[in-house]
């Protein structure tokens, strides 16, 4: 559609594209201006010592530490460690999660049996189990793993079956009148129209694995972004919190943006 | 006489459910002939639906016997199509649950969605389709297999009036020109009239068949002509008169 010449159209649609494509526009600008301006107040108010930039930073000084982090070989170090227990939580925990759902879906004694548990693990604080963890799993990069699964996988599995539970039932019925056996009304119906459903999982699931990651970070770690925003912080330099919040943001929107992009592919044929 | 396809003898069947039991046919007895076009009428709630669910095997009775001769096909008053899958997809699903989606039934079912006009969309999904058309795909659908019996359930009551007489024209042309054996469920007395060769009326809840009727509308089978036909609105006054007694 949007490819399409606007040749053939008449004057009133010509004129009405134009107005969307001005108001497309003028959207853009405006978010790019207020970020540009609000980053302008910060430079500018911690230049001129309006606020003092030991406590509030500055654009400017974010930058030079971004740098400097970048010089001495550490900036990528920090970001593969975070991006990697992230990623990698993030894939278990989809991966379990998904899986368990199936499994609660297929029976539903077992689906009974466990109800009460999953309940109580979902409302469960998962920061609350940081000591054990560290005894279990140590101070590296599997206790954070472990953090980041914990974090998503209940999310991901109470997601994925609330969606499996509200099948349509008259399309259920249409596959049994069809001779269906269990496992195809699985594969044909309830794992495809389940697909939006898993879409937003996934966008919930990548928010949830940077707070495991970051939080497992706080907890245990030597390197990665979180353990350089409470380094920063106990060492009193915020240049160094700012910088590593501020790449956090980047990353996290980038993955989204990701989850936002498979979507697009997925679903772009189906009516739901 | 003709082969029959479908025998109810003496059925009854009662849901169970945590708050009690419900009641929702009781000892029905009939049964549907080889090519025969059978209609049901009832109030809404009175175990339409369930008669057709025994009719397919869907449910076990509580008591009496189902007998049915070969296999049935279903459709539902919504057309249930699989917005993810083209239509040519969703006329192949039935092939494929029954583990029979070969080269040759495929192409009969591509044949048959041509033959109705659907030809032009079997690379589309279902979303491109109007409501008649959804409706005719999946009436298709349901033939994609060749079922011996056919068992309808309201499939039109979900349409608009104007796209519910052209489709009812178009399925109705379409089951008897593959000359198949249906029985349709109906709350529409004019629908089963314009229809059927028999109407059963049932009773409120628990269905229980009240009347019987064969139509005397001779060889014409085409709804729209019925429609106008002098009988027709005879048929409706009886039929009114005994679904609410
Ligand atoms: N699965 C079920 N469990 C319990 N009661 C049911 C179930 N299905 C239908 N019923 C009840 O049986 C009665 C008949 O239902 P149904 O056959 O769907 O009626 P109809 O199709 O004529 O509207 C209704 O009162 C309904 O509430
Ligand atoms: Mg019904």
């Amino acid at each position: 559609m949007k490819k399409q010449k606007s040749m053939g159209f008449s004057a009133e649609h010509r004129q009405f594209l134009k107005k969307r494509r001005q108001n497309v526009a003028l959207v853009w600008s405006l978010r790019l201006g207020i970020l540009v301006l609000l980053l302008g107040l910060w430079e500018l108010s911690a230049d001129l010592g309006w606020v003092d930039p030991f406590l509030t930073s500055s654009p400017s000084r974010i930058a030079n530490t971004i740098a400097s982090l970048y010089d001495d070989g550490t900036l990528f170090y920090h970001i593969g460690t975070t991006l990697w227990e992230t990623l990698a939580g993030f894939a278990i925990a989809v991966a379990v999660g998904y899986g368990v759902a199936l499994a609660l879906w297929w029976s539903e004694t077992v689906r009974k049996m466990l109800e009460p548990y999953i309940v109580v693990i979902n409302a469960l604080p998962k920061i609350a189990l940081g000591p054990l963890i560290i005894i279990w799993f140590g101070t590296g990069s599997t206790a954070i793993l472990f953090m980041t699964v914990l974090v998503g996988v209940i999310v991901a599995i109470m997601h994925m079956l609330s969606a499996f539970i509200e099948t349509d039932k008259n399309k259920m019925l249409l596959l049994r009148s069809m001779g269906a056996s269990k496992f195809q009304i699985l594969t044909r119906l309830v794992v495809p129209s389940s697909l939006p459903a898993f879409i937003s999982m996934l966008k919930v699931n990548v928010g949830m694995a940077w707070i495991g990651s970051i939080m497992g970070e706080y907890i245990v770690s030597r390197a990665g972004l979180g353990y350089l925003i409470v380094y920063g912080g106990q060492v009193f330099r915020l240049d160094l919190v700012m910088s590593a919040t501020l790449i956090l943001c980047v990353l996290a929107a980038g993955m989204y943006f990701l989850v936002v992009l498979l979507e697009k592919i997925l679903l772009k044929n189906t009516e739901n | 006489m003709k082969k029959e396809m479908l025998r109810f003898s003496g059925v009854s069947l009662i849901y169970h459910t945590k708050l009690g039991e419900t009641k929702a046919a009781d000892a029905l007895s009939f049964s549907v002939s080889e090519g025969e076009f059978v209609a049901v009428i009832g109030p809404s709630g009175c175990g339409k639906t369930t008669l057709l669910s025994l009719a397919a095997g869907l449910l076990k009775p509580s008591e009496g016997l189902v007998e049915r001769q070969g296999s049935c096909g279903y459709m539902l008053q919504r057309d249930e199509l699989f917005g993810w899958r083209t239509v040519e997809k969703n006329i192949f699903l039935p092939l494929e649950i029954k583990h029979i989606k070969t080269e040759e039934n495929c192409e009969r079912a591509r044949a048959l969605a041509r033959k109705y006009g659907l030809g032009d969309f079997l690379q589309s999904y279902p979303s491109a389709l109007s409501g008649g058309m959804r409706q005719r795909a999946a009436l298709i659908r349901t033939l994609a297999t060749d079922p011996d019996v056919l068992l309808l359930d309201e499939p039109f009551s979900a349409l608009d009036y104007q796209t519910r007489l052209n489709v009812t024209e178009d399925v109705s042309g379409i089951i008897r020109s593959e000359g198949k054996t249906a029985l349709l469920i109906t709350h529409d007395i004019s629908e089963a009239i314009s229809l059927a060769d028999r109407i059963l009326v049932l009773s409120p809840r628990p269905a229980r068949v009240t009347h019987e009727h064969t139509l005397d509308f001779g060889e014409e089978k085409n709804p729209m002509r019925r429609r106008e036909m002098n009988g027709f609105s005879g048929w409706f006054e009886i039929l009114w008169k005994e679904l609410n007694a």
